[in-house]
């Protein structure tokens, strides 16, 4: 029997069951599509799916030892994103929806481009991965979502109450950044580690940022992975609430990320331990949010940072400038080591990819020989021999169940801010170091902070295979760690012996990398930014009053001088005509 | 349609056509034409060009009308004819109040608004396809920029079973490493992509790989981000030069991926 004939018998036999069923459930009804719509569907499947999902279905594609969470496996019938209740599978607009705007901060994206039908086609061609989908007892009618309630005082004081009660903080943590005592541990059905959504940052809720969105996932869960669903309980207004406590946690739908830093005056010292002197400050300082992405262009590449975006501030008096950085991470892991030269396989040992597993065309030995691979030793730094940590405990579990404890990773938590060591010449202003720690000709300075150590390192690098250790600037920090948020605020004098110095109105290039030790990440395995600016706003008040006066009394005056001039003129050959008649009169002018 | 905000420019020359069809004054032509410009350089744009720019434009513009007005007696008698009288009769004096006030207010809000716009950081221009050098070597082979060519293309006709199996590795190659940036479909809108400055390139785009030799495409894949000329800005390009992680093969691989994906071909040897 052809996997094709036996298709079509279990669709007629699903068939039959869904005929006796149908008055019972008018619109939850198997729906397998034809074979013709299932054939389209693989095209369309072929072409833009199966790189991550599998040409199979299982979610075992080429990009999936390199992507976190895991694609999908349609092999197993189960799905996060419903609006039926748990353990139930989605409808076809449930999954319409997960293809048409993606799951935002995965790499399922949205395919805005595919049509309805093509979308419709492929719907029907995932179904056929799992024969769940012709078992009529697995579907349900989606559950009613209300409309939101108001967002009252008493409202979120309730959803607190609900959020403390349900124990959501064990792993959203109690402010909801995603840093719960149990978040570390949290795996799905597969037995993939998987992270608690971090409640602040809606715009990175893989479900979506609504209110709807929020109430869904409380009361559907997400099949296979620990977020249960509350349907059972929670009271309907109970989850309303707890959707308006939860909203209350983050202030936008958008990260509305900047591309600069406004570096305020002041007047006061910047003095980095009277903590409330410093709070104040920064205070009054803005806040840009700027985007993390891994570092995927060098070896030691990483493809799954957790931190997907930094916080940062600045303020200056007339002879030090201050920076504070502050980013979310589920734990502080404050006992192992780092430093943004630490050793990184040219293969991580945290995927399945490369090497000779995968290189089709053969000749990868020659290749590992070049570049010195996985099997270099690795080159001595200042912070002692890092070349035999990597391979002991590669594998699946890099993600550390076993080191679940809390600040037991082997690499520590850590940051840096980055700076060009001179500013651009006048006449390229474009100029800048290579934003992976600079290169031979125009190298950067690094303001590393070890979190297990809490002070700042100065390191200059001309590359990445070139980062000393400086001591031409004093750089001091102070750190803390409070419910799942990193705050560093660095200090240093203005004008600098060997690097770059903060003038008034200066823009200064600057870039961030943030190491999450919970990820491994150590070296050049790191979250980082493009380039940004720090601009040192003038310390002078700015009035608009005078430039705008100006501007008004300039062109006031150009127009009475022209009005004048016209008019002079006007007078004069009105009064010349005269005379001219008066001559012509009398006698021709001696010219 | 190329980039341009259609209703506004339609509506800017249909104002022009008004003006043809009522014979307008020289001054009021004068007037729409540095009005207009302006409003298109403004609001024209679906993704707005810098402020330097349209000041230059404008300043360019603003010498050559004046030029204009100037170039003959008549002509210039004709076009301050109307200013004359607007100063000079006194049934107009209230409409010459009126533009005594009027002016510098408007040259006020400009001062004011250009002392309040939010601060940017600079923004500097870039080559997207700077010239390549004449030859590149990658791993030991050199490849000549204007004579070289995809390897493995001519077995699309040739004999396309071993075609196939270049482009499904080329597939491989994309996925265990490029989408990240340049996107699943291509679009340069990858998950990273957000973070990046430039954006990764959009291969969907019919102005990018079809404008491209496919040697170029080696190069850029080969050499990255750190291999471009300085008009590249190479020092903000996240691109890696792939020859640190691909072989050969796998590098003329994704080549032929990415052009076959998207249905285009590689602009042929010498074509411009």
């Amino acid at each position: 029997m052809t996997a094709q004939t036996r298709l079509r018998r279990q669709v007629a036999a699903t068939f039959a069951v869904a005929t006796v069923l149908l008055p019972l459930s008018a619109s939850a009804q198997v729906d397998l599509g034809t074979e013709e719509q299932r054939a389209a569907g693989k095209v369309v499947y072929d072409k833009y799916c199966g790189q991550c999902h599998g040409d199979t279905g299982d979610g075992n594609g080429y990009a999936t030892p390199r992507v976190k969470p895991k694609p999908r496996d349609f092999t197993t019938g189960t799905y996060k994103f419903r609006t039926t209740p748990n353990g139930m599978l989605p409808t076809d607009d449930d999954l319409r929806r997960v293809i048409e705007i993606g799951a935002p901060y995965t790499s399922m994206p949205g395919w805005p481009n595919l049509t309805s039908t093509e979308i419709q086609n492929v719907i029907y061609y995932i179904k056929s991965f799992s024969p769940d989908f012709e078992n009529p007892d697995r579907y349900a009618e989606p559950i009613d979502i209300p409309r939101p309630l108001e967002s009252t005082e008493e409202s979120i004081a309730r959803g607190r109450v609900v959020y403390e009660e349900q124990g959501c903080g064990a792993c959203h943590g109690e402010a909801g950044r995603g840093d719960g005592a149990s978040a570390p541990t949290l795996v799905n059905d597969k037995g993939d580690p998987i992270r608690a959504a971090d409640l602040t940052q809606r715009w990175t809720y893989r479900g979506g940022p609504t209110k709807e969105d929020i109430y869904r996932t409380f009361s559907t869960g997400l099949n296979g992975t620990p977020m249960p669903s509350y349907a059972d309980s929670l009271e309907v207004e109970d989850r309303q609430h707890l959707v308006n406590y939860v909203y209350s946690l983050g202030d936008a739908d958008d990260p509305n990320y900047g591309t600069l830093i406004t570096a305020v005056y002041s007047e006061e010292p910047l003095d980095l331990q009277d903590e409330e002197a410093l709070d104040a400050l920064f205070e009054s300082a803005p806040m840009t949010r700027f985007p993390l992405v891994g570092q995927i262009t060098e070896p030691g590449r990483n493809f799954f940072p957790p931190v997907t975006s930094i916080e940062a501030q600045a303020v200056y008096n007339r002879d030090e400038i201050a920076f504070r950085v502050r980013w979310h991470d589920l734990r502080a892991d404050t006992s192992g080591r780092n430093n943004p030269s630490l050793e990184v396989p040219m293969w991580d040992e945290d995927n399945g990819i490369g090497g000779d597993a995968t290189d089709a065309a053969g000749d990868s030995d020659d290749f590992f020989g070049d570049f010195g691979g996985e099997e270099a030793p690795a080159e001595d730094d200042f912070f002692g021999d890092s070349g035999d940590d990597f391979f002991g405990d590669g594998g699946d579990d890099f993600f550390g169940a076993a080191d679940a404890g809390a600040g037991g990773a082997e690499f520590s938590d850590a940051v840096a801010l980055q700076f060009p060591a001179s500013l651009a010449p006048e006449e390229t202003p474009e100029l800048k170091p290579y934003f992976l720690y600079g290169d031979a000709q125009n190298p950067v300075d690094l303001w590393f902070v070890n979190l297990t150590y809490g002070v700042a390192d100065t390191f200059r690098g001309r590359g990445s295979d070139s980062i000393e250790a400086t001591e031409a600037d004093i750089v001091e920090a102070v750190t803390s760690y409070d419910q799942g948020a990193w705050t560093v605020t660095y200090k240093r004098r203005r004008s600098s012996r060997a690097g770059v110095s903060f003038a008034e109105e200066q823009y200064t290039p600057v870039a961030f990398s943030v190491w999450d030790g919970f990820n491994r990440e150590r070296g050049n395995k790191r979250a980082l930014s493009s380039w940004f600016y720090v601009y040192t706003e003038p310390s002078a008040e700015q009035t608009v009053a005078g430039p705008v006066l100006r501007a008004a009394l300039i062109v006031l005056a150009i127009e009475l001088l022209v009005v004048f001039l016209v008019r002079r003129r006007a007078r004069q050959q009105a009064a010349g005509e005269e005379t001219a008649g008066t001559l012509t009169a009398t006698e021709a002018p001696a010219v | 349609m190329w980039g341009l905000n259609l209703p506004i420019v339609l509506a800017l020359a249909a104002i022009g056509g008004v003006l043809v069809w009522r014979r307008a004054h020289t001054l009021v032509w004068l007037l729409y034409s540095l009005g207009a410009l302006w409003a298109f350089f403004k609001f024209g744009f679906v993704v707005p060009i810098p402020q330097s720019v349209a000041t230059i434009y404008l300043a360019i513009t603003g010498l050559a009308l004046v030029a204009y007005a100037s170039s003959s007696r008549e002509r210039l008698a004709e076009t301050v004819q109307p200013i004359k009288r607007l100063i000079l009769e006194p049934r107009y004096r209230l409409a010459l109040a009126g533009l005594l006030v009027a002016l510098p207010a408007l040259a006020a809000y400009n001062a004011y608004a250009d002392l309040t716009m939010p601060l940017e950081a600079p923004g500097f221009g870039r080559e997207i396809h700077p010239a390549p050098p004449p030859e590149i070597t990658v791993h030991d082979e050199t490849v000549n920029m204007t004579t070289g060519d995809n390897p493995y293309l001519h077995y699309k006709a040739d004999d396309p079973e071993l075609y196939g199996k270049h482009l499904e590795n080329g597939r491989r190659v994309y996925y265990e490493n490029c989408f990240w940036c340049h996107g699943d479909g291509m679009g340069g809108d990858g998950m990273f992509a957000h973070g990046l400055n430039p954006v990764p390139s959009n291969f969907n785009d019919v102005g990018t790989l079809p404008a491209l030799q496919s040697s170029f495409v080696h190069w850029r894949i080969a050499k990255g981000g750190p291999g471009l000329p300085g008009p590249g800005t190479p020092w903000d390009s996240a691109m890696p030069a792939w020859e640190k992680f691909l072989t050969t093969e796998e590098m003329w691989d994704v080549n032929l991926f990415i052009y076959d994906f998207n249905g285009f071909e590689p602009r042929a040897l010498g074509q411009h």
